[in-house]
């Protein structure tokens, strides 16, 4: 057991290295407990999305589109369960499987299929994971990552159908067309990862439209996208940026250091405040920057916990409420009534355990993402 | 508290402090004097009293001489003389005056390493205030010899204790603050020619409040306290008796503490127990001890509740707030922080919340955060009510928003960590306030204060 738990080392990073030389179930497999783990975060989530899901289509064994559509589907449908509050995987995986159906209608018009309309009638364009029952996935019996103690803790996946069967038959030169298609995928894939590295610096662009000098601008819990934004903007303004963040800093730790040194340095001031309430500093305040962990159909925002607190204090002063979101962050659904309960975090970090009488007072409950109502939102920047 | 005797304060001159005592060195290098003094004080005949005091009051003088002489560097334009409390200050005549600015080198904090080993070492805390907060006041610790020379030691140990936040809440503090000045009172002396009614107020009084502004900008109730106090001075006559005047002073100020803090605690946690429902949920934010008396006494009366507390990070009040409930057989939830608001919320039934200071336009001082507990709670159509005595009412002051009345925290007032230790909370999210005084319906909304006020201006107290 423990050679083994050396060499791994559950990062992104190191996921993302070691994907070649992987075989594909055991990368899946580790993403999938990452995910669990809440170690992949954030903007990381989508591009590792995609890495997996370009792993997916290149490695595996398939001979039709269906086959493929079906790999991809069931794939994200494991990863999009391993973290269901993360909306951005389902955004990616839809993606993906929408430009596999583009690649693959155009190979077929080019081919003068005929029957190539029932094929793509039988996928929902906006498909909600959950529901879609996939292939059961090739489980070997004995994976690399399996030996996880984590693994005790799953639930076993339960997933009864063999197969969507509604496999359309190939002519002859179909096999010679997926080949074709593969590359063509894999391509576009690597447009959309393109893209999402390159939707910070674009949302970045806009920064000096929005923020002018001379302002106070609140920036709570800045993800690496408002941290991108302010930067530009302090390239070109003057302005004074409070920091703010729910949790408990110690008089000497400054939270989010490196952002304050390179915004200083550009000659913009910081102020981190130590507050959870918010309404104190909103009469200063000009306008507030939001990351989004995604925006739903209706314009709703799932963010950091907190972020509500912050946007319902800028309402009451009629301040702007900015909300920074890339596009592949934007879902079709609207949010049901599971995304607008909140998502519930390891609760030991705010009672000690030396504290007996504390533990066994307390039922704590730490809120880490929750879901911010469209009405509290001013303007979203995009990177289109 | 509530049956605690408030006659007969022998040793320290706070016995309501419930705070943790901790890190206070200038305090604690005073209290022994003061304790000593009032325990003689006590057994002492006017004569030796007089002597004694005399004595004190050589040595006091003395000392802020050698301080004087020490820095004299420091004798920069005094901007805080000027500045001092709302209570008035400038009636001290000429001679008042006069004497104000001989020891104005002497009350200027030093520069030089002469301060006790605390947190701060910097060498003036308040250059790190970001420009846009310079406005705000922040409390800050005075050496005890650089106090004033006519402070009184009892007082200068409350100040101090102002200072280091061991007196924190503004009820503690009003407490501390007029048992200190009975024992100002008690030994006050007024000099030949003058009587006590024109003497006492400008000369000895004014400068312990001066003092005490400076450890910490005062709170509201003592700005009101001081009030009745300077217009109960006032109404003596020219010729009253000395003794007759001190002694019917202090008699109004133990009046004073039974009415307006011992039983309004006692009469608003009664009153505010009887809006706990059975089986609801309570919701409250950090810790106050109005707040606490109310859940407390609502157990005692056998109703059965949960209580929601959401708790500020850099408080932690809550967490205690939650060990003494579960001690109580109470269910807590507890969350550490805002974050956890709104789910919170989806379960209460009603929001207590405690307060510093109500306006005359109804907004609430409160800990910071509390703005923000009270505007989610009514967005989602919870109850708000918030429990204050009348004494913490300031009936000519308005405040609309946090920026206008309003503290720094002395241990975070720097750009890398900056908090405004209150805010201020729009009457409009606010459903009733809970006083002590509107005994007929217990339920006075936050706009009716004004009319309260002016009963509360009824002649037997002021």
């Amino acid at each position: 057991m423990a050679p083994s738990q050396t060499s791994y080392a559950p990062t992104l990073g190191k996921l993302l290295k070691s994907l070649n030389s992987q075989p594909l179930e055991a990368s899946i497999e580790s993403l999938v407990y990452l995910l669990k783990r809440r170690q992949v975060k954030g903007d990381d989530i989508a591009n590792a999305i995609a890495h997996m899901l370009l792993q997916v289509v290149a490695k595996s064994k398939w001979q039709s589109v269906d086959q493929l559509l079906a790999k991809v589907s069931n794939t994200g449908l494991r990863l999009a369960q391993s973290a269901p509050s993360e909306q951005v995987i389902g955004n990616v995986v839809r993606r993906v499987m929408g430009l596999i159906r583009d690649e693959a209608s155009e190979d077929r018009n080019a081919d003068d299929m005929a029957d190539s309309v029932s094929d793509l009638s039988q996928l929902p364009t906006t498909p909600t994971m959950p529901s879609r029952p996939g292939p059961t996935p090739l489980r070997a019996a004995t994976l690399p990552m399996s030996r996880s103690m984590f693994n005790l803790l799953c639930v076993s996946e339960t997933v009864s159908s063999p197969g969507t069967g509604a496999s359309t038959p190939m002519s002859q030169g179909a096999s010679a067309n997926m080949h074709a298609l593969r590359s063509e995928v894999i391509d576009g894939i690597e447009e959309i990862m393109d893209e999402i590295s390159q939707a910070d610096d674009q949302i970045a662009g806009f920064a000096d439209i929005q923020i002018h000098p001379g302002d106070y601008v609140l920036a709570y819990l800045p993800s690496p996208t408002v941290e991108r934004f302010l930067v530009k903007a302090a390239a070109k303004r003057r302005f004074t940026v409070f920091l703010a963040s729910g949790d408990r800093q110690e008089p000497g730790e400054v939270p989010h250091a490196a952002l304050c040194k390179k915004l200083n340095g550009l000659g913009v001031n910081t102020i981190s405040l130590a507050s959870n309430g918010l309404m104190a500093y909103m009469p200063r305040v000009n306008k507030v920057v939001i990351g989004a962990k995604a925006v739903y159909a209706n314009g709703g925002v799932s963010t950091e916990s907190g972020c509500s607190i912050a946007a319902r204090a800028a309402r009451e002063y009629s301040k702007p409420v900015i909300v920074l979101s890339g596009v592949y962050k934007f879902c079709p659904a609207d949010p049901s009534d599971d995304v607008t309960e909140f998502e519930r975090g390891d609760s030991s970090a705010f009672v000690d355990y030396a504290d007996g009488e504390a533990v066994d007072a307390l039922e704590v409950e730490n809120i880490v993402a929750e879901y911010l109502p469209p009405q509290y939102v001013d303007v979203y920047v995009t990177n289109l | 508290m509530a049956t605690e005797s408030t006659g007969a304060p022998a040793g320290a001159p706070a016995p309501q402090e419930r705070g943790k005592q901790q890190a206070k060195p200038a305090a604690a290098k005073d209290t022994p004097t003061t304790g000593g003094d009032a325990a003689g004080e006590q057994k002492l005949t006017p004569a030796q009293l007089k002597a004694k005091a005399k004595a004190e009051k050589a040595a006091r003088r003395a000392k802020a001489k050698e301080v004087k002489e020490a820095p004299p560097a420091a004798a920069a334009a005094d901007a805080k003389g000027g500045k001092g409390g709302k209570g008035g200050k400038q009636e001290g005549g000429q001679s008042g005056s006069q004497q104000h600015g001989k020891s104005v080198p002497g009350r200027r904090p030093s520069v030089t390493g002469r301060r006790p080993s605390i947190a701060v070492v910097k060498e003036d805390p308040r250059s790190s205030i970001p420009e846009c907060f310079s406005h705000v006041p922040m409390a800050k610790r005075i050496q005890t010899s650089q106090a004033h020379k006519d402070v009184h030691p009892a007082v200068l140990a409350v100040g101090q204790q102002m200072a280091t936040f061991a007196l924190k809440d503004s009820i503690a503090r009003l407490e501390a603050t007029l048992l200190a000045f009975k024992k100002v009172i008690e030994s006050y002396e007024t000099p030949k020619g003058n009587s006590l009614s024109r003497h006492f107020v400008p000369h000895v009084l004014n400068p312990q409040i001066e003092y005490l502004t400076e450890c910490r900008p005062m709170s509201f109730p003592m700005g009101n306290a001081i009030r009745f106090l300077k217009s109960q001075v006032n109404k003596f006559d020219i010729d009253t008796p000395e003794d007759e005047a001190k002694e019917s002073l202090l008699e109004f100020i133990d009046i004073f503490i039974n009415e307006r803090i011992t039983l309004a605690e006692v009469v608003i946690s009664k009153n505010a127990a009887e809006l706990i429902d059975e089986d609801g949920v309570v919701l409250t934010y950090g810790r106050h001890r109005l707040v606490e008396k109310t859940i407390l006494r609502a157990k005692a009366d056998g109703k059965n509740f949960a209580v929601s507390i959401i708790d500020d990070p850099y408080d932690q009040g809550g967490k205690e707030l939650a060990k003494t409930l579960q001690q109580a057989g109470i269910r807590v939830f507890y969350s550490p922080n805002l974050g956890g608001l709104r789910a919170h919320l989806e379960r209460a039934s009603n929001v207590l919340l405690g307060t510093e200071a109500i306006f005359a336009n109804g907004s609430l001082l409160a800990p910071a955060g509390t703005a923000d507990v009270a505007m989610a709670a009514s967005a989602a159509n919870v109850k708000v009510v918030a429990l204050c005595e009348t004494i913490n009412f300031d009936r000519e002051r308005v405040s609309v928003d946090s920026l206008t009345y309003n503290e720094i925290d002395p241990e975070r007032c720097s750009v890398e960590s900056f908090r405004l230790m209150f805010d201020n909370t729009h009457s409009k999210y606010i459903t009733g306030v809970i006083t002590e005084f509107e005994s007929g319906t217990d339920f006075a909304p936050a706009q009716a204060i004004l009319t309260l006020l002016r009963k509360r201006e009824d002649p037997t107290i002021a």
